[in-house]
């Protein structure tokens, strides 16, 4: 699986947005759109916040866990434990590289956020690696990882499977035959 | 002079502290680096009340129950004293302020700040401010002049300044102090201080001697000095007696001077000879309270002003005039260091002194009682020798006090939707349009016009070089107006954007001496008012127009199409109220006022906080207890509460800010801001949508809930009937949709009744029921077995059936047309290619019609609430119908129900006749000519088909069969066994097959060979019969029955006579009581069906 569709699945996100255009509820396949009031709140999938977004159609109102405070709370709160803490949203990197990337002005304190989501993420993926690494040296059969989202389960997955299967080659090699299996003792 | 230096004591934490006396001397307030306020009842007072004002506290004031703050968050704030609640924000500065103190009558706050500013604000209104510009540091100081004509300030710059307050221009400026850069690194605090009372001099402490200066001539005259003062003096301050000044040094020194003799009389050290850092006397003299850097309070008592025991009262007399003069005089010194060196100026004479003095005069409603008070304790002190105050001393009035209900302080004029005018950054318009913004600071003074919908206009950016104040937006314009300055007069600016033209912008000067209160934009034109009570109407392309006087001030006015509100004061309002009146005027052809100048309703003891219009133009406002009210036009232009913004509200100072109001679909739009009356400008504030709730009793209960919503359904469609008036289109499916709402919540409601046992609270709904409703009522009704309820209904069904036909000679030469109309669709579809020009035609007029909005909405009308002939008649013969079957399950034994019969089947027969004509008609439909097709009879059927389908098919199909029972019940024959009468019906339907011809010869046959046999048996034995025939006999079946479908009519009837003439007698009247037993119970059973039905409509739907 690919990050940008990890970021495609992203996209089916609701965010709130205040529209300033008027326009009859939309129909689609997904399900109904709108009605779009302007200068009223409206809840609309990301993608298409994004694109109206990019016409200048709209402003976008940040998430509510899109907050200097409540994210600073949580990095410390993943700082501090062993395991995976719940995250603020199933998308929360993708959402905000999203959204910032692309509507950082309606956003507050832009780059404070994209720094404290940074650091949650690097404390996620080095607790992940971490973990792996000692999945791995400890020969362990089979672990379980809670609050994992999906794009962090796709960073480490090409890689883990990847060294898995060749660990698991060179270990069979070396387990039958005991003609062979003098080799372990050099 | 004696006086007793008392033990210090921890107040606040390390840092700035400042001290203050109440008006009374009760209390000692202070306040320090730990951002609390503490209020000492006494110096061994060991639980001080604490108000905390912020982070921390830089300086405070107090005076005539207010306290003044300057904290941290560069807010000076007042705080209600001795309740310590916030009582608002009188101003801000871009950083923390330094200073601030009272004018003497209580009535300003003089604010200094490190933002190098100097505000004067007024205490009752925070939007009147003056701003003193011109020093280039942080303010050290202020002091107000006691005459409230000048202000001194002190800065770091080094600079002690004297300002025109009025003016807001420099007097006089000295270089007295060393320069620093900052507040918290100036040597001396160099708080000024200016005696009180006469006026006369400005103390100014430079490094280690004291500066006084005089007032009018700004001269040098004296200096105050002491050899044992090495160090700079922070602070000084004149005794209330202004004979005295005090002063503390950062090195902990207190020296107290005789002015008119310039000696010292006291001094003291502070016992650890920490810096002084803020000196307060007792409004009686007798004390000093002193606080040091480290937070600690202490206090000098016994002062030996206060004891004086000489009663001469003649001096203070002469005081004032000879003040000046006595200051070089040495004839004085001798008293200076005696006991009775008090007694001209001592405070507790003061009082006295006031009422003879015409000087002093102007001090005494401010602080008469107030010294009076400190007369009180000045003798109590001698006895106890602390600062003990009795707690409970009667306040003793000079004059006869007003005790009635005050006057209450008139509402400002405001612009719905702004927030205050003295904030600078701030909303100056928030409507269903946009959002127009006002930034006043240092570098930019300028106004943002942002639309909501941007296909309206793109954003624009002014320079606002006039100095708007106010603005209005619409989806034309764009309109300002400033205030009337010295120079300049009130401007009124439009910028015209919707304008074809390329002139978009107009101004106009108000003439001199009349500055816009309040304005507004309507569709086309432009509203102002103004300070002189008159209202100017421009065309929006800058023409003037109506000018007229308006009963009061203006309070706020609002435009929307073609009406304008206007909110004035009417009076004077008492204990808080306001007392407000309203005019709402309509424009357009036909000008006229629709509400002349009523007394305005607002909760108790608030202002108006929001005035507007629905989008579909009913007014609307906001009171400041957060009640929105609407206008309801169709109970006299009365006022309903809709909202109260502040149920939702989760904490007591959290208010919602109202942007607009939607009736269709019912939308309260606001703001929501926490902790504030009003939200900022950054972040941008996010539109909420709260619903309306109309303020009924117990709306927790099924049927207060379902009360609720009839009246809000109700209320929320008036502008249906105002909007069409007025000649406006509307949205006829939503008013059909919210007719058919309301009416399913009064079915509701009565079944809910109807559960309750509670008929006559059904008798009273079926009374706002429509017709057709009232008879599914009376059915629900009979159903349930409430006789008398039914009875009660049915009577109110005809009195509405009366009604209506009384309404219908209004418009009766409309109706043709307009079934003929309707039927259009329907013969579409039977006469498709015979009538496709005609059609067309009236399709035609059908698109025609739908653009004349007025026309169609009156044959809307027609169809839901008046009735043509046919449908009346329809009506009136189901009511009928539904009477008699209520009747009948009275039982056939009552009299009267045998009487109503005939006349009722023949009412019935004829509808049934008229029905079975249509379908034969249709029947025959190839034989008819389709150009010569009569108009009227398909009118006919046309119109009752659109009532059946309205009340449901259920109800029609019903009705053939029950129509056709009662004709049986009377066409029974002896010789033709019920089960024939479902024969005849689909010998009318359709023509006869062979088969049936064969079944009605053979039946009597087969009825005797198997008597036990039910009809579908009778049926089944037929079919084997026939099918044993021959061929060719089935044949001349078939052929008899072809030959017999066209007078298959004449055939019935020659049956009906002949059964008639073979009736009479014993039997046929038995046959008749068990045919009638046989219908009733059948009726039983199957009433339990439509029952069902409804009591599921009625309760499964809420």
């Amino acid at each position: 699986m690919d990050p940008s569709e990890v970021e495609f699945l992203a996209e089916k996100e609701m965010v709130k947005i205040i529209p300033n255009f008027s326009l009859d509820k939309v129909y689609l396949i997904g399900g109904d759109l709108g009605p779009f009031n302007p200068g009223l709140p409206v809840d609309v999938p990301v993608w298409l916040a994004l694109n109206l977004k990019q016409r200048q159609k709209c402003r976008i109102v940040p998430p509510a866990w899109m907050d200097v405070e409540k994210l600073e709370e949580m990095r410390d709160l993943e700082r501090k434990e062993d395991m995976f803490t719940p995250v603020p949203s199933p998308y929360y990197m993708e959402l905000t590289k999203l959204l910032l990337n692309y509507a950082s002005d309606n956003i507050p304190k832009a780059d404070e956020i994209r720094t404290l989501v940074k650091d949650i993420w690097d404390t996620r993926v080095a607790k992940l690696r971490l973990s792996a690494d000692s999945f791995i040296s400890q020969m362990e059969a089979h672990a379980k990882l809670d609050n994992l989202t999906l794009m962090e389960i796709n960073t480490i997955r090409a890689f883990l499977l990847d060294s898995l299967n060749c660990m698991y080659k060179l270990r069979s090699n070396m387990q039958p035959g005991s003609s062979k299996g003098q080799l372990t003792d050099y | 002079m004696p006086c007793e230096r008392k033990p210090m004591r921890y107040d606040h934490s390390e840092g700035h502290t400042e001290v203050c006396f109440d008006d009374s001397g009760k209390f000692i307030v202070t306040c320090g680096n730990d951002g609390d306020v503490r209020i000492w009842e006494s110096l061994d007072d060991d639980d001080p009340k604490f108000i905390t004002v912020g982070e921390k506290a830089y300086s405070l004031a107090l005076k005539k129950g207010k306290l003044v703050t300057a904290s941290s968050n560069n807010t000076v704030q007042i705080h209600t004293f001795p309740d310590g609640d916030p009582d608002g924000i009188l101003t801000r500065f871009t950083t923390h302020a330094t200073h601030v103190a009272f004018n003497s009558s209580g009535s300003r706050v003089a604010a200094g700040s490190s933002d190098f500013m100097v505000k004067v604000v007024e205490v009752s209104d925070s939007s009147q401010q003056k701003t003193l510009r011109g020093h280039e540091a942080p303010v050290l100081s202020v002091t107000f002049d006691p005459k409230d004509d000048f202000l001194a300030s002190a800065s770091c710059d080094g600079s002690v300044v004297v300002w025109n307050i009025e003016e807001q221009t420099q007097v006089i400026s000295w270089p007295l102090l060393q320069k620093t850069n900052d507040f918290s690194n100036a040597k001396s605090l160099c708080r000024l201080a200016w005696q009180p009372g006469t006026a006369k001099f400005l103390a100014v402490p430079v490094e280690t001697k004291v500066h006084l200066y005089e007032r009018g001539s700004w001269d040098h005259v004296s200096t105050l000095s002491d050899d044992l003062l090495t160090q700079p003096i922070n602070v000084v301050a004149w005794s209330p007696c202004g004979k005295f000044l005090a002063a503390g040094s950062v090195g902990g020194s207190l020296n107290v001077w005789d002015v008119n003799s310039k000696l010292c009389v006291e001094r003291q050290k502070h016992e650890k000879g920490f810096t002084v850092c803020s000196l307060a006397w007792h409004p009686s003299g007798s004390q000093i309270a002193y606080t040091d850097t480290e937070g600690c309070l202490g206090l000098l008592d016994g002062l030996s002003t206060s004891t004086s025991t000489t009663n001469t009262t003649k001096a203070p007399e002469k005081k004032p005039a000879e003040d000046y003069d006595a200051l070089f005089d040495d004839d004085d010194d001798d008293r200076l260091m005696d006991e009775g060196l008090s007694d001209t100026n001592s405070p507790v004479k003061k009082p006295v002194a006031g009422d003879d003095d015409d000087d002093d005069d102007f001090l005494m409603p401010a602080t008469g009682r107030v010294r009076n008070r400190g007369d009180k304790f000045g003798d109590d002190d001698d006895d106890t020798g602390s600062a003990v105050m009795p707690a409970a001393a009667p306040l003793v009035p000079l004059r006869p006090v007003y005790e009635g209900p005050l006057p209450s302080a008139p509402q400002k004029a405001f612009q719905p939707g702004s927030t205050p005018a003295h904030l600078t950054h701030r909303f100056m318009m928030w409507n269903s349009v946009g959002i127009v913004r006002g930034y006043n600071d240092e570098q930019d003074n300028a106004i943002d016009v942002e639309f909501h919908d941007t296909a309206v206009h793109h954003a624009m950016h002014l320079t606002n070089s006039l100095g708007h104040t106010m603005a209005d937006l619409s989806q034309e314009a764009v309109l300002l107006a400033c205030p009337s300055t010295d120079e300049l007069a009130s401007k009124l600016q439009c910028l015209h954007f919707s304008s074809w033209d390329t002139n978009k912008e107009w101004m106009v000067d108000l003439p001199k001496g009349e500055d816009a209160r309040a304005l507004c934009l309507g569709q086309g034109w432009v509203a102002v008012a103004t300070s002189t009570l008159t209202l100017r109407l421009f065309s929006i392309g800058g023409l003037q127009r109506e000018i007229f006087s308006l009963p009061g001030p203006v309070v706020c006015m609002v435009g929307h199409g073609e009406q304008l509100l206007i909110i004035y004061h009417r009076a004077t309002g008492f204990d808080g109220e306001q007392a407000l009146g309203v005019q709402l005027l309509q424009f357009g052809r036909r000008k006229r006022q629709l509400i002349n100048g009523e007394p305005f309703p607002l909760s108790l003891k608030s202002y108006l906080s929001w005035l507007g219009f629905t989008a579909e133009g009913t007014p609307c406002y906001v009171d400041s207890e957060g009640v929105v009210r609407m206008l309801n036009r169709s109970l006299g232009n009365t006022w309903t509460p809709v909202c109260n913004t502040r149920e939702t509200c989760k904490s007591k100072s959290d208010h919602y800010w109202v942007v607009g109001v939607h009736e269709n679909p019912q939308q309260l739009r606001c703001i929501p801001c926490k902790g504030s009356r009003y939200p900022p400008t950054l972040p941008r504030p996010a539109v909420a949508i709260l619903p309306f709730k109309l303020p009924l009793c117990q709306t927790t209960t099924e049927k207060g809930q379902m009360e609720e919503q009839l009246w809000r359904s109700v209320l929320f469609h008036n502008h249906y009937s105002f909007l069409s008036s007025s000649g406006y289109e509307i949205d006829e499916e939503g008013q059909s949709r919210s007719q058919k709402e309301q009416q399913e919540l009064l079915m509701k409601m009565f079944a809910l009744s109807c559960k309750l046992e509670r008929e006559f609270r059904c008798v009273e709904l079926a009374e706002l029921m429509t017709q057709n409703v009232v008879t599914l009522a009376i059915r629900y009704a009979s159903r349930s077995r409430r006789m008398a309820l039914a009875q009660r209904l049915s009577e109110i069904a005809l009195e509405k059936a009366n009604q209506v036909q009384e309404e219908e000679p209004e418009e009766p030469e409309e109706e043709p047309e307009y079934s003929r109309r309707t039927s259009g669709n329907r013969r579409y579809q039977e006469e498709e290619e015979e009538q496709v020009e005609e059609l067309g035609e009236e399709d035609d007029g059908q698109e025609m019609d739908t653009e004349e909005a007025a026309e169609t909405r009156k044959r809307q009308f027609h169809l839901f609430s008046s009735a043509s002939p046919e449908r009346r008649t329809c009506f009136s013969g189901r009511m009928v119908k539904v009477m008699v079957e209520y009747l009948q399950m009275l039982g056939a034994g009552k009299p009267s129900a045998s009487s109503g019969q005939p006349r009722v089947t023949n009412i019935l027969d004829n509808m049934t006749s008229s029905k079975k004509s249509a379908p034969l008609r249709s029947a025959g439909k190839p034989n008819k000519d389709p150009v010569l097709k009569p108009l009227a009879p398909r009118t006919k059927t046309k119109t009752q088909s659109t009532l059946l389908q309205m009340t449901g098919t259920k109800a029609s199909s019903k009705k053939t069969q029950a129509n056709a029972e009662p004709a049986a019940e009377q066409q029974k024959q002896p010789d033709v066994p019920p089960p024939a009468s479902p024969a005849d019906n689909t010998e009318n339907k359709r023509p006869k097959t062979g088969f049936q011809l064969w079944l009605e010869e053979n039946r009597k046959t087969i009825i005797a060979d198997h008597p036990d046999l039910e009809e579908t048996d009778v049926i089944k034995e037929a079919m084997g019969r026939f099918r044993t025939l021959s061929a060719e006999d089935r044949l001349s079946w078939t052929e008899r029955a072809k030959g017999q479908t066209g007078d298959a009519a004449d055939l019935k009837k020659r049956k009906r006579a002949e059964g008639e003439e073979g009736g009479g007698g014993r039997d046929v009247e038995n046959e008749n009581g068990r045919a009638e037993a046989d219908e009733n119970s059948a009726k039983k059973k199957k009433s339990l069906d439509p029952t069902s039905k409804l009591s599921a409509f009625a309760f499964n739907k809420s």
